[in-house]
């Protein structure tokens, strides 16, 4: 949970600095390096959370596992053609760089 | 130092070096409460609200709903069949009330794009900076004559959930074994676009296991459908002689009804039913007609990266009332939609560009109690428009392989509590 509050800190914080008109802001790729909840890792993985929850089940939970794990899981998937899960499906369609930017944030956004 | 950490540290500075400011110009004080209003409280809104508050928790973000109990359609079909009870498609907004969003349970009736006002039903207005519009289908009543709000009394729709969906339960119920049960299915583009043929595949396990003497009857308005192959592979193992559908070709589509002696009429013949399911021609929510950003088509076209609408400033439009094909109108693409339109939301607010992404969309289908398939997309939002990516998606293997539908029907259970969680908070 810190995380996530501390993200949303960050995002306050950068709405108050956007908003003040006459400061100069940050440029646009550090700024959106600084606020985690809507770099490109976090947007490309809200496809994630439509599935995937904590609690686990028949659809397993992606907590708590580190990122290269994470990363070797959805590349094995992307390298099966022959495979016929909804996630072979779906990681056929993602570049690697999609899926090291997926795999960090996933592993970074864990509750603790 | 982890990557975060390091956000931190820069964060810390940077909080200093704000101390350092003089006063908050009016337009920034604004910004930082920037007034969020979405109409319509179902995948697409429930979601939007919840991210918005989420990512900007300064903002007032209200959500505009006229029913206190939000009914999920998905998973409706395994009522319909006596598989699943109603109550467990039953949601409130209690969780989005505790997450300090303000829900106002009554129906937007209005909007004025330019006065930025949004009026309800009690005639009390909502001014916003931003307006997400969720606000679903709405029936083109007429469109098949004799289908009117008192018609789907008689041969109920159920194609939106709850009420509907256990008249459709009672009707099927209360039929005489032998009985015949017709289904009516539109044109597209409509809601959940399997979601006819996974019905049609419940009541014939319904049928076969209560009133195996009975049939079923598609009159269908399309010609070729989703997941297809799919389907009819598990009509002819699962249920041998107990569908029939007639396509476009066949002119199974339907263009009148007589609810009285519940009929319906192609252009070749009259069919009387014992239960009849018309689900009819479908458009965008009234409410994004009456604000300006449906075409002619009926739908809503959208800027496919923020989901701001293409015909009116700073409205965003979610879900079913989109134009946002290839993605199809499914709880999960409106679930994900409005997380994005959040996320973009909140970059512009934090002064950043709009950033295109990946986008993904999932659905699965019941054939039966303990077997299911499904059909996976994904796309690209860049260029102005989203496109399928090429190689990627598609359907579940056919052959009806018992432990791969088996592992589906699972999956789709487990996807049906996450995306309600992720809705409802
Ligand atoms: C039988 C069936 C099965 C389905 N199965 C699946 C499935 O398995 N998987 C899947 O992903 N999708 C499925 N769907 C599709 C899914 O239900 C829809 O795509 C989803 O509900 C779309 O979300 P939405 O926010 O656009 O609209 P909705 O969820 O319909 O929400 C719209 C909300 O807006 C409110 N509203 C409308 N007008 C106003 C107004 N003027 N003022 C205030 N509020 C207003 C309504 O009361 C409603 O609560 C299925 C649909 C059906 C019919």
């Amino acid at each position: 949970m810190q995380a996530v509050s501390a993200a949303l800190g960050v995002v306050t914080l950068a709405l108050l600095l956007a908003g003040c008109g006459s400061v100069p802001s940050w440029p646009d790729e550090r700024s959106a390096a600084a606020i985690p909840a809507l770099d490109h890792g976090a947007t490309l993985s809200l496809a994630c959370s439509g599935c995937h929850s904590p609690a686990g089940g028949a659809i397993p939970s992606l907590e708590h596992r580190p990122a290269a794990l994470i990363r070797q899981s959805l590349m094995d998937y992307k390298a099966e053609a022959d495979g016929t899960t909804v996630m072979h499906r779906m990681m056929h369609g993602y570049s690697e760089a999609d899926i090291d930017a997926i795999s960090t944030y996933l592993a970074r956004s864990a509750t603790p | 130092m982890t990557a975060f950490a390091q956000t931190r540290r820069e964060l810390v500075i940077g909080m200093a070096g704000i101390a350092a400011l003089a006063d908050l110009s009016p337009k920034a004080a604004a910004q930082m409460k920037a007034r969020l209003v979405v109409v319509g409280g179902g995948f697409g809104g429930a979601t939007a609200a919840r991210f918005l508050k989420q990512l900007l928790p300064n903002a007032s973000v209200t959500l505009v709903e006229p029913d206190t109990d939000y009914y999920a359609c998905p998973f409706s079909n395994l009522v319909i069949a006596g598989l699943r009870e109603l109550e467990a498609q039953r949601f409130g907004y209690d969780g989005l009330r505790a997450r300090g969003i303000d829900i106002v349970h009554e129906r937007a009736t209005d909007v004025d794009p330019v006065a930025h006002t949004v009026t309800l039903g009690s005639g009390a207005m909502l001014s916003y900076d931003r307006l997400v519009l969720s606000p679903g289908v709405d029936f083109i009543w007429g469109a098949i004559e004799g289908y009117d709000e008192a018609a789907a009394q008689v041969m109920p729709h159920a194609w939106k959930a709850g009420a509907q969906t256990a008249l459709l339960r009672r009707q099927l119920e209360a039929m005489k074994d032998g009985g015949l049960v017709v289904m009516s299915v539109p044109p597209a583009p409509f809601r959940c676009p399997p979601g006819p043929y996974e019905r049609a595949s419940l009541i014939a396990h319904y049928l076969k296991t209560r009133k195996p003497k009975s049939r079923l009857l598609i009159l269908d308005a399309q010609d070729k459908f989703s997941k297809q192959p799919l389907f009819e592979e598990a009509w002819a193992h699962l249920y041998p002689g107990v569908i029939e559908r007639l396509g476009a070709d066949d002119f199974g589509r339907v263009i009148a009804v007589n609810p009285a002696v519940r009929t319906l009429a192609t252009d070749f013949e009259n069919v009387t039913a014992d239960v009849a399911n018309v689900i009819p021609p479908q458009k965008a929510g009234e409410i994004a007609h009456r604000a300006g950003v449906a075409d002619m088509t009926g739908w809503c076209p959208i800027d496919p990266i923020t989901f701001g609408s293409a015909l009116q400033p700073d409205i965003h439009v979610l879900g079913d009332a989109t134009i946002a094909a290839p993605m199809p109108k499914s709880a999960f693409s409106a679930n994900l939609q409005a997380k994005l339109c959040a996320t973009q939301i909140a970059r512009v607010l934090a002064g950043l560009a709009p950033e295109p992404t990946v986008l993904a969309n999932t659905c699965y289908s019941y054939l039966s109690d303990d077997a299911a398939v499904s059909i996976a997309g994904v796309y690209t939002n860049e260029g102005g428009k989203l496109k399928s990516v090429e190689g990627a998606g598609g359907l579940s293997p056919s052959g009806s392989d018992p432990v791969i539908q088996g592992n589906e029907a699972l999956q789709a259970a487990a996807w049906f509590r996450t995306i309600t969680e992720q809705t409802f908070g």
